[in-house]
């Protein structure tokens, strides 16, 4: 074990694959960037947040170590933790748009959002997300997820994203924990004390086999030393988000009658004929499809009535020139856990596949099609097979397709009557330019369902409620949801369910204001940016983006 | 979670801050700055009603490196054996010349 990556913190594993007397540490524990919102909470920070950024060389090459301590909160992303990655990333992405070439090296050791600072780390983790599609236009972003903790929840559909994947067989990949799967979908589903099964799933030998991750070596620093820097001189790229042909292909092959297992999968997975896909527009249809407030505001806005699909839970159509989109339940949907209206396998390569067909459709036009998302997704998908397949590179793929069409000029515009949690929103909803919400008591805003977030953090949900008290981030409301800046606009007098026509037309109004208003930002700056953000919702994120830029 | 906070009238300088240790489960993370004030020492534990053993260890290491510091601890739950090896090892740091 001497010289073991995985026992190494953080700070050390860094350090270990940079060439000697080249490293320098940005915005570390003397720089007292501390987290504002754990101790109000009664939990103990860390000094760098749990983030570490180092400039150097590998082999002479200029690198960008970002490298998470999963020891510290389980490697949780919170305001400042995911503020110190975007602002580096961001830094790297403008050096080599100069032509001064930096590789990002990101080390996941991730339980993805910090739960205690919950939409914060939503919002980070779509704007790590955003600012990888764009880097990888320039240099490859390399991914070492070495374990213990292995990568997670959101980070893991970040981990999706890169350009490709290292790990050693002490890691896991997988988008919901094996704990919040049996919390929200019973011991049935997934039993999380079933070590065996939880390795066999989720561990990096299988996700080798299955295409999930691109290299499995030896826990030492020179075999990761080794790895990176030839993935660095060869260019890797996996292309992991654009598969959706073939998942699409994989899914009408998979036989839902029995609980899948991991021999059949694999035998699937390798014998899957690859056809093209197209997710027609929604069409009026004689059914009413399965209420809920995101399509009863899709159908509205588009004027279709009983709008049905060739995906029941995946609507689009044209109206006056916008695209919009929605994920929508459908109770008789043969995938058992997305019949609420949860973002799945399936809901998230149609909706890649919708969006990237979009991207296509307008390449040469001067005018990008604005798209508008319409957000009502209760969660992501909790269940083994989701797991077994993938669903964190599903969700990656729709949350790249949405940030590949902003960065292209298409206006994305979120528009929330319902809904909008945890993995569903980062797919579907985190990658628009701007956030338009209903206020209304129904909606909820969140990373994870009370009953799941209070069972990780280990608090009762009496704890988890009084702490939501003090800290806005971790609320469920869209009242407190607004505290963080976040919002283009919080629409005042308009309930969930009052899609009125004079309703629909003051929304529209409100949405051709927004895209008017964008003048051609493709970022997603705007949310730390708002009066709201500087005076009080994004203060620490602010500061951190002004420590980078000045010890960059 | 409990905030503890302890003064010494130590008196030997430190030439440069330096932080060692992570805030994982049974162990710390320790800052030392230098100061030309009084030596404090401000910590921040997880776990509650250790202040009498936090005040031995502290005096323990301060009687044996009598440092004039400004020193933070973030504490996730580290016996007093550990508390006293990060202690010593952010002195090493000092010495360090690299």
């Amino acid at each position: 074990m001497k010289n073991s990556f995985v026992e190494l913190h953080a700070r050390e594993r860094a350090l270990s694959l940079l060439d000697d007397g080249t490293s320098r540490e940005l915005v570390g524990p003397l720089d007292n960037m501390i987290s504002p919102h754990l101790e109000p909470q009664g939990i103990v920070p860390e000094s760098d947040d749990g983030i570490v950024l180092m400039k150097g060389k590998i082999s002479g090459k200029n690198v960008l170590i970002i490298s998470i301590e999963g020891k510290f909160q389980g490697g949780g992303i919170g305001e400042v933790s995911g503020a110190k990655i975007v602002a580096a990333l961001e830094k790297a992405l403008e050096d080599n748009r100069n032509g001064q070439t930096i590789y990002p090296i990101i080390m996941l050791d991730t339980g993805g959002v910090r739960l205690q600072e919950a939409n914060y780390g939503l919002l980070s983790i779509s704007e790590i997300q955003n600012a990888v599609i764009a880097l990888k236009k320039f240099v490859p972003v390399i991914g070492i997820v070495p374990g213990r903790v292995g990568s997670f929840g959101g980070m893991s559909i970040t981990a999706s994203i890169l350009s490709y994947l290292i790990s050693t067989n002490k890691a896991r990949i997988g988008l919901n924990g094996p704990e919040v799967i049996e919390q929200e979908a019973g011991v049935r589903e997934f039993d999380s004390s079933d070590k065996n099964l939880i390795w066999n799933t989720l561990g990096t030998n299988q996700r080798l086999a299955t295409g999930l991750v691109d290299e499995v070596v030896e826990d030492s620093i020179d075999d990761i030393k080794k790895s990176v820097i030839n993935e660095i001189n060869t260019k890797k790229d996996a292309h992991r988000t654009e598969h959706v042909d073939f998942y699409l292909s994989l899914l009408d092959q998979l036989d839902l009658t029995k609980k899948l297992d991991i021999p059949t999968y694999d035998k699937l997975y390798k014998s899957v004929k690859e056809t093209k896909h197209e997710v027609p527009a929604a069409t009026e249809g004689t059914k009413e499809g399965t209420k809920s407030r995101g399509r009863l505001w899709f159908e509205k806005l588009t004027g279709i009535k009983n709008a049905t699909s060739t995906v029941s839970t995946v609507l689009h159509a044209e109206k006056d020139g916008k695209e919009y989109i929605a994920i929508v339940p459908d109770a008789d949907n043969a995938f058992p856990r997305v019949r609420n209206g949860e973002v799945g396998l399936q809901e998230g390569y149609a909706v890649a596949s919708v969006v990237n067909k979009i991207v296509a459709d307008d390449k040469d036009k001067t005018t990008k099609r604005p798209i508008i998302i319409v957000d009502d997704v209760p969660s992501q998908a909790y269940g083994y097979q989701e797991e077994l397949i993938g669903i964190h590179a599903a969700l990656g793929s729709s949350a790249a397709a949405y940030a590949k069409a902003r960065q292209a000029g298409h206006p994305v515009i979120s528009f929330i009557p319902g809904d909008a949690v945890s993995g569903g929103f980062l797919a579907h909803g985190l990658q628009s330019n701007r956030l338009i919400a209903l206020d209304d008591d129904s909606i909820t805003i969140q990373a994870m369902s009370k009953a799941s977030a209070a069972r990780i953090t280990q608090r009762t949900i009496a704890e988890l409620e009084e702490a939501t008290k003090h800290v806005p981030a971790m609320a469920y409301d869209i009242d407190n949801y607004e505290k963080l800046g976040a919002l283009y606009k919080l629409v005042k007098g308009i309930g969930s369910w009052e899609a009125t026509d004079e309703n629909v037309a003051k929304i529209n109004e409100i949405i051709d204001e927004a895209i008017a208003g964008l003048n051609g930002d493709t970022t997603l700056h705007f949310r730390y940016e708002t009066p709201i953000a500087v005076a009080s919702g994004r203060k620490a994120t602010l500061q951190v983006r002004k420590l980078v830029a000045e010890q960059w | 979670m409990e905030k503890l906070h302890f003064n010494f009238d130590t008196k030997d300088a430190i030439s440069k801050p330096v932080h060692v240790g992570v805030v994982a489960s049974g162990d710390l993370e320790v800052i030392f700055r230098p100061t030309d004030k009084q030596t404090e020492v401000n910590i921040v534990t997880g776990s509650d009603g250790f202040k009498e053993v936090w005040s031995n260890v502290l005096k323990r290491f301060f009687d044996r490196y009598p440092i004039q510091a400004n020193i933070e601890i973030n504490d996730f739950g580290s016996t007093p054996g550990v508390v006293n090896l990060r202690l010593t090892q952010a002195l090493e740091e000092l010495h360090d010349e690299k």
